[in-house]
């Protein structure tokens, strides 16, 4: 089908650095629920990627997409471990803007604006799914159970941005 | 689900932070430079099937996984006492030089070139990579785009997936490559080489030919007088991949080369109460504090220690430019630590020429890519260089292959006692009389820069940046001023 939007999800995030491996974990479990569940979307051409990255790098992987939904691990101290919150890139502070410790921690917004002055094809539509970390500075495959528990409510946001994005189409 | 605001204060852990400690004076009595380490690494690598741990620690850090795959694919290698035939061995080293141009790309372009190209005290808001663009020009950007795209294609076609290669066990790689792919290699490597020079001319423009630049390079604010290590080949050229450490002391004499099996023989490391991480030195020549000189084991593994650790580089630009770079700087070796910058772009030809010397190599599309290994599993050594510095991986395991210790010297470490040098020093000369501001904070942020500092192990849940926090202190021990970034 012609037109269809290019929908890139990512899951974000370390697999072995306990609750940051929960971006993938979700990604793994949406990559056979939507291989089943294509017909739902006629109008999206989705596919499903696992990265740990950020910055730059991470924006050269949104290229020649319409629509990004990055889902990934956050630490804000203020919500219930397992939270699961629906954001937009703006609601992620730009704090990088005026000041880089790294080259390689670039923040996504800036990278972003950096890759558009570019020329690069960016998508318009950056939504984040994120999940309240508990635990991620120690080695582990684990993820604490609060956050495990989360993993369906995670995929529920997912599908709810699909279902956006094919209305809208 | 609700909507909610990341207040970034919240995310304190993990950070990097400088405490500037001032006397009565207001001038600075010490400086620390602390890092975050995350632990539990090798306990999390024990009783695992040695040949996983290549793909594991390839996720111990998003920025360099090719560096942690490497190291790890030739300790696996030596653990089961095999050696990979001559294509392997190329084609590993070929994505390792396709991935070298990418990361030392970028350092330049987002992190060195703000402070030359905007000015060290340009606005805040102006010295980033947005600025940088906006100064050089939009096509600059493009290639730098570019440079990085063929050198992730170069990773994927050889390392089997995209960002974290997966390709090297025991022996060699799991596939070699077709001719068609190695056609497309060699293009995308000559115009690397075209982008290394036009990066360097760059350079030369706007650092070289401008005399406050080269001031504050040749300056005594960044300048310590240490040892250099660095991986060299037989002919003692410059190697990311293989071959022994080279060993230089502070006048650049060679004090001996290392086997990757013989680093506990050369390398200690020393712990100081106020951080977790621990701070390697020369065994040799033993650990005499933070202090320059010939009698202190303090070195450093960065592009400038490979260039002096090395009697050149074994490609021919990449040769001539070495040349220029002592010429310039007033002979070896080099201790101007912001000579680095220099000397990454003149690594980032060398990466370039040798990924089309590879791909040129008639033997690159053979398919003898494995040696199947027959030796019962020991113990092994892997160290390749990583753009940070020497990565040193060893494991041992029991007669199966169960891993059953792990141990790392990454990159960034081993420059810990030379950056928490360079911070203090640069703080000493620039804070006097507790004058403190952005521009000075910033120039004493650009000594430890040099060293391209990463910890990016600690980054990757939003909003994703190394967080820093940069506090200074009365003589009562009060704070009196805090810089946080990206917290």
């Amino acid at each position: 089908m012609t037109n269809q939007i290019r929908t890139r999800i990512i899951g974000l995030g370390n697999p072995i650095l306990g609750d940051d491996g929960i971006g993938w974990r979700v990604a793994e479990l949406l990559e056979k629920e939507i291989l089943d569940q294509k017909n739902r979307f006629p109008h999206l051409l989705i596919d499903i990627q696992k990265f740990s990255l950020g910055g730059l790098s991470l924006m050269e992987q949104m290229i020649d997409t319409d629509a990004v939904i990055l889902i990934d691990a956050i630490q804000t101290g203020t919500q219930p471990i397992g939270s699961v919150s629906k954001l937009n890139l703006d609601d992620v502070p730009d704090l990088s803007a005026g000041h880089m410790a790294s080259a390689h921690d670039t923040s996504l917004q800036n990278a972003l604006q950096a890759g558009k002055l570019m020329g690069a094809n960016l998508p318009n539509i950056v939504w984040i799914v994120a999940i309240e970390a508990e635990k991620v500075y120690e080695f582990s495959e684990q993820l604490t159970p609060s956050v495990e528990q989360a993993i369906p409510l995670a995929c529920q946001a997912v599908w709810e941005y699909l279902t956006e994005l094919e209305e809208k189409r | 689900m609700q909507r909610i605001t990341i207040d970034p204060i919240t995310r304190l852990e993990g950070h990097g932070k400088i405490e500037i400690f001032l006397d009565e004076q207001g001038n600075v009595a010490n400086s620390y430079f602390q890092i975050p380490e995350l632990r539990g690494f090798e306990r999390f690598c024990v009783g695992r099937q040695v040949e996983e741990i290549p793909i594991l620690t390839n996720r111990i850090c998003g920025v360099c996984p090719e560096a942690h795959h490497m190291a790890g694919a030739k300790a696996v290698d030596a653990v089961y006492h095999v050696d990979p035939p001559r294509t392997a061995k190329m084609l590993r080293e070929l994505l390792y030089s396709a991935f070298y141009v990418t990361d030392h790309t970028t350092h330049f372009y987002a992190l060195a070139g703000p402070d030359f190209v905007m000015g060290p005290d340009a606005p805040v808001a102006e010295r980033n990579i947005l600025g940088v663009i906006h100064k050089v020009g939009l096509e600059i950007g493009g290639k730098v785009i570019q440079a990085r795209k063929y050198g992730h294609t170069v990773v994927e076609m050889i390392g089997g997936r995209k960002v974290h290669p997966c390709t090297s066990i025991p022996g060699g790689l799991t596939k070699g490559i077709t001719e068609e792919q190695r056609q497309q290699i060699e293009e995308m490597g000559r115009w690397a080489v075209d982008f290394a020079l036009f990066s360097l001319k760059l350079f030369e423009d706007i650092v070289l030919k401008n005399s406050t630049y080269l001031d504050l390079i040749l300056g005594d604010i960044y300048t310590h007088r240490t040892y250099y290590i660095g991986l060299v080949d037989e002919n003692n050229k410059v190697n990311f991949y293989d071959g022994k450490v080279s060993v230089v002391d502070p006048e650049g004499n060679r004090i001996g080369k290392y086997a990757p099996n013989e680093y506990t023989e050369w390398i200690a490391e020393h712990v100081e109460p106020w951080t977790y991480l621990k701070f390697p030195y020369l065994k040799k020549v033993g650990w005499k504090g933070f202090v320059d000189g010939k009698d202190s084991g303090v070195y450093i593994a960065t592009p400038l220690s490979r260039l002096n650790a090395s009697d050149g580089m074994a490609t021919p630009r990449a040769q001539e430019e070495y040349e220029k770079f002592y010429k310039t700087l007033g002979g070896k070796p080099v201790h101007q630590r912001l000579a680095t910058h220099w000397a990454r772009l003149i690594e980032l030809l060398y990466a370039a020429e040798r990924w089309v010397e590879l791909a040129t190599d008639p033997e690159i599309t053979s398919d003898n890519f494995r040696t199947i290994p027959t030796e019962k599993p020991t113990e092994g050594v892997g160290i390749v260089e990583a753009p940070r510095g020497t990565l040193t991986h060893h494991y041992w395991t029991d007669e199966r292959g169960i891993a059953t210790r792990v141990n790392l010297i990454v990159g960034t470490t081993n420059n810990y006692a030379a950056i928490q040098m360079s911070t203090n020093k640069a703080a000493r000369n620039l804070i006097k009389g507790g004058n403190v501001n952005e521009a000075l904070l910033n120039m004493v942020e650009m000594a430890f820069r040099a060293y391209d500092p990463c910890f990016g192990c600690a980054t990757h849940t939003l909003p994703g940046k190394m967080p820093l926090e940069v506090i200074i202190r009365d003589a009562n021990g009060e704070p009196i001023r805090e810089l946080k970034q990206n917290i």
